[in-house]
C-alpha cells in the first residue's frame, strides 16, 4: 500500500504548482487551470485521507461536481472578456482602477 | 372644594384660547377675537372668585415633582398672586374687548388675538408659579410673546428692529436673572430639606447663605427686573415697542410685562430685605430711573411715547418704593403692588384713549397734528383726562393714593438714615409727570385742530368706548380701598419674620415716624402746580417755547437724543464692541474650528490617495497578497512565529 506521505508530497506540489501560476500568470485561461490543479491537490489529500470511512471521497466527490460548474462559469466569463476585449491578459482588466 | 382649587385654570384657559384662535379662530364670528375674550373672562371670573376667598383667609400650595429631586412644579396663591392675578385678568379683559374694535380691520385679527392670548397666559403663570424656575419659564414666554405682538406689523422695518430690540434688550436681564437662580440654586441645595426654587425664605435657609452671595443674588433678581421693568439703564426697547399695535403698548405696559419685574422684587422681597445693601441699590435705582423717564416725557412729541416714558417712571416709583421699604418691612410690598395696580387702571386707560385717538386720525401719532379732540371725541377726551389727572396724582384720585404713600415713605426713609435723594427724586419726578401728562392732554384735546386729519376725526365705536367708562371709573375710585389693601397685601409676609430678616440684612424698621403736615402735601402741590404750568404753557400760551425748542439749546438736544443712551447702546457697544468681539469670534471660527473640521478631512485625504496606489489593477499581485497573508496566517497559528 503507497504510504499517506507520498499523496501528501504530491498534492504539496500540485498546490505550488497552481499557486505559483496564480500568482505569475497573466493569461485568463491558464490562471482558471491553475485553479483547477488547487482544487486538485486539494482533492487528492482528501480521498487519501479516507482510508478508514468513505467520507473523504464523497467529499472529493462533491468538490470535484462544484469545480466542474466553477469551470463553467469562469470559461464563460473569459469568453464573454474575450469578445468585448480581443484579449484574455488579465493585466488589461483595469477599466475600475483608480 | 372652593374656586381657589381650581385656580390653575386662570392660566390654563387663555392658553386653550391660544390654541382655539391659532387653529380655528379664522373660521368663526367675526374673524377671530371670540375664544381669546372668553377664555380671559372665565379666566376674570375665577380670579374674583378666588379672590373672595383669599379674602376669607383661605391660602393654596400645590406641588407635584418634577423632574429631579427638590424640582416641583406647582401653584400658590396668597394675598400677593391674587391681586396680581385680578388686576391681570380683568386688565387683560378690557384691553381684548376693545382689540374686538381696534383691530377690526386687521386680516391678521386671529392671530393676533391668539398672541395676546398666550401673553396673558404667560403673565398669568408667571403670578401662579410657586417656584422661581417655573416662573422663569413663564418669565421667558412673556418675553417671547412681547418679541411677537411688539413686531406684530412686521412689514413695517421699525415694527420689526423694535421687536428685535426689545427682545435683546429683555435677554440681557433674563441672563442676569438666570445667573441669580444658579447661584440661589448652588447655596441651598445641599440643605438638609432642599426646597430649591419654592418661596419659602425661611430664617434658616437665608441665613445659610453667606451675606455676600445673599447681596450677588438680590441685585441679579435686580438686574432681571431691571430688563423686564424696563428700568435705567435698560429701558431704552420701551419707547421704541410703540411700533406694535395700541392694545399691545397697553397689554405690556398695564398688565402683561412690565409689571413682571416689580412683582418678582415683591415675591422674592424676604431675599432683599435679608441682603444687606440690595435695597439701598434698589431705592436709588428706582428713583433715578422715575425721574430720568419724567424728564425725557418732556419733549417727546409722539402721543404713544409720552405714555411709554410715563410707564417708566411709575415704574421706577414702584421699585423705589419697595427700596425705601426698608425702614417699614412687610408692608412695603403692599404700598408697591397698591400703586402697581392703580397704575395699570389709569395706564390701560390712558393707552386705549389713544388707540382711540390714532384710530380718528388714520394713526397719526404726532402730538403737533393734533388739537380740538375735545369735541369731536368727548368720551374719549374726558376719559383720557381722568387717566392724566389719576397719573398725576391729582387728590382723590387712585393714583394720588398711591403715589402718595410712596412719596411719604420715601421720606420717612430720608429721616430715619439721612438719605434723601430717593425721596427728592421721586418728587421732582412727580411734579414733572403732570406736567408731561398735561402737556400731552392739552397739545391732543385742547386748542384749534393743527391738521386736516385732526378737523375731521371721529369717536371710537361702543366697543372701545365701553372699556374706557370700566377702567376710568377705577381709575378715579380704586383709591377708596387703600387702607383695606395695605392690610391685606401687607400680611402676605410674616411681619415677625420679615423683621428678623431685617436684622439679618442689617435694616433697621421704623413705626409711626411723624410726617410733618407740608411734607405729606407736598405731592398734591406737585400734582395741582405741574397742571397749572402745563395749562399756563399749552393751554394759555403765556411762555413762548419755541425759544428753547431748537437743537441749539443743549439740554433740549440732550433730552431729543435720548442723553445719548441709544447712541451708546447700539453705535458703541453693539457696533464698535461687540463688533470686534463678533470679528475675534469670527476669526476663531474660521481659523480653529473649521481649521480642525477642515484639516481632518483633508489629513484622510491624503491618507487615501497614499493608500490607492497599491490597488494596481493586476489580479495577480492580488493572488500573491493572498497567498502571502495566508502564509503568514498559518504560521502564526503553528505558533512558529
Amino acid at each position: 500500500m503507497v504510504p499517506l506521505e507520498w499523496f501528501l508530497i504530491l498534492s504539496a506540489i500540485l498546490f505550488s504548482i497552481g499557486a505559483y501560476g496564480i500568482m505569475i500568470e497573466r493569461n485568463g485561461l491558464k490562471v482558471l487551470m491553475c485553479l483547477e490543479i488547487l482544487l486538485n491537490s486539494a482533492n487528492i489529500n482528501l480521498a487519501a485521507f479516507s482510508r478508514e470511512n468513505l467520507m473523504g471521497q464523497e467529499f472529493a466527490l462533491f468538490s470535484i461536481a462544484i469545480a466542474a460548474a466553477e469551470v463553467a462559469v469562469g470559461l464563460a466569463l473569459l469568453i464573454m472578456l474575450f469578445r468585448y476585449m480581443d484579449t484574455i491578459d488579465l493585466e488589461k482588466f483595469d477599466l475600475l482602477r483608480w | 372644594m372652593g374656586w381657589i382649587d381650581y385656580a390653575y385654570w386662570i392660566a390654563l384657559l387663555p392658553l386653550i384660547g391660544f390654541v382655539l384662535e391659532l387653529f380655528i379662530g379664522k373660521y368663526t364670528w367675526k374673524q377671530g377675537g371670540i375664544f381669546a375674550n372668553l377664555t380671559i373672562l372665565g379666566s376674570t371670573i375665577i380670579s374674583i372668585g378666588t379672590l373672595i376667598e383669599v379674602l376669607g383667609g383661605a391660602r393654596i400650595d400645590v406641588s407635584v415633582p418634577w423632574f429631579y429631586q427638590g424640582i416641583v412644579v406647582g401653584y400658590m396663591i396668597d394675598p400677593l398672586a391674587i391681586v396680581m392675578l385680578c388686576m391681570v385678568s380683568f386688565v387683560s379683559l378690557m384691553i381684548h374687548i376693545y382689540a374686538l374694535g381696534y383691530m377690526e380691520e386687521d386680516p391678521d385679527k386671529s392671530l393676533y388675538f391668539a398672541e395676546t392670548s398666550l401673553f396673558t397666559c404667560g403673565m398669568l403663570g408667571l403670578v401662579l408659579s410657586n417656584n422661581l424656575l417655573q416662573l422663569f419659564i413663564f418669565w421667558e414666554l412673556v418675553g417671547l410673546c412681547s418679541y411677537l405682538l411688539i413686531g406684530f406689523w412686521w412689514y413695517k422695518p421699525e415694527a420689526a428692529a423694535a421687536g428685535k430690540k426689545a427682545f435683546l434688550t429683555t435677554r440681557v436681564g433674563d441672563v442676569l436673572f438666570l445667573l441669580g437662580i444658579i447661584l440661589l440654586y448652588y447655596n441651598v441645595s445641599h440643605l438638609p430639606e432642599p426646597l430649591t426654587f419654592q418661596y419659602i425664605f425661611s430664617l434658616e435657609v437665608l441665613e445659610a447663605i453667606p451675606p455676600t452671595h445673599l447681596t450677588a443674588i438680590a441685585l441679579l433678581f435686580l438686574g432681571g427686573a431691571v430688563g423686564k421693568s424696563s428700568q435705567f439703564p435698560l429701558h431704552v426697547w420701551i419707547p421704541d415697542a410703540m411700533e406694535g399695535p395700541t392694545t399691545v403698548s397697553a397689554l405690556i405696559h398695564a398688565a402683561t410685562m412690565v409689571t413682571a419685574g416689580i412683582y418678582l422684587v415683591a415675591r422674592t422681597y424676604p431675599i432683599f430685605i435679608a441682603s444687606p445693601g440690595a435695597l439701598v441699590i434698589v431705592a436709588v435705582l428706582g428713583g433715578f430711573t422715575a425721574l430720568f423717564a419724567a424728564t425725557l416725557g418732556l419733549v417727546v412729541n409722539d402721543i404713544k411715547r409720552v405714555l411709554a416714558y410715563s410707564t417708566i417712571s411709575q415704574l421706577g416709583y414702584m421699585l423705589c418704593m419697595l427700596g425705601v421699604g426698608s425702614i417699614i418691612g412687610a408692608f412695603a410690598v403692599g404700598y408697591s403692588l397698591f400703586h402697581l395696580i392703580s397704575h395699570a387702571f389709569f395706564k390701560a386707560l390712558l393707552f386705549l384713549c389713544s388707540g382711540v385717538v390714532l384710530h380718528g386720525l388714520a394713526d397719526t401719532r404726532d402730538l403737533r397734528e393734533m388739537g380740538g379732540l375735545l369735541s369731536r371725541m368727548p368720551i374719549t377726551a374726558i376719559a383720557m383726562l381722568i387717566g392724566a389727572l389719576s397719573l398725576s396724582g391729582f387728590p382723590l384720585t387712585a393714583g394720588f393714593f398711591s403715589k402718595d404713600r410712596i412719596i411719604e415713605t420715601a421720606y420717612e426713609y430720608g429721616v430715619a438714615t439721612g438719605d434723601y435723594l430717593p425721596w427728592i427724586f421721586i418728587l421732582l419726578a412727580a411734579l414733572l409727570t403732570a406736567i408731561y401728562t398735561f402737556r400731552l392732554w392739552f397739545m391732543a384735546f385742547t386748542g384749534e385742530p393743527r391738521s386736516y386729519l385732526a378737523e375731521h376725526a371721529h369717536e371710537g365705536s361702543k366697543i372701545m368706548t365701553a372699556p374706557l367708562i370700566v377702567l376710568a371709573a377705577f381709575a378715579l375710585g380704586f383709591g377708596i380701598l387703600q387702607s383695606r389693601f395695605y392690610e391685606f397685601v401687607g400680611a402676605n409676609f410674616d411681619t415677625h419674620l420679615i423683621g428678623e430678616l431685617a436684622h439679618l440684612g442689617g435694616y433697621h424698621l421704623h413705626h409711626g415716624g411723624e410726617v410733618p403736615l407740608i411734607i405729606m402735601i407736598l405731592p398734591a402741590i406737585c400734582a395741582i402746580g405741574g397742571i397749572a404750568i402745563a395749562a399756563g404753557i399749552w393751554y394759555n400760551n403765556r411762555v413762548d417755547l419755541s425759544r428753547y425748542i431748537s437743537k441749539s439749546n443743549p439740554i433740549y438736544r440732550l433730552l431729543w437724543n435720548k442723553y445719548y443712551l441709544d447712541y451708546i447702546f447700539k453705535d458703541l457697544i453693539a457696533e464698535r464692541l461687540f463688533g470686534f468681539v463678533a470679528l475675534l469670534a469670527e476669526a476663531f471660527d474660521r481659523c480653529i474650528i473649521d481649521g480642525i473640521v477642515n484639516g481632518i478631512s483633508r489629513a484622510i485625504i491624503a491618507i487615501g490617495s497614499g493608500l490607492k496606489r497599491i490597488q494596481t489593477g493586476v489580479v495577480e499581485t492580488y493572488a500573491t497578497a493572498v497567498v502571502i497573508g495566508v502564509v503568514i496566517l498559518i504560521l502564526l497559528i503553528g505558533g512558529v512565529l
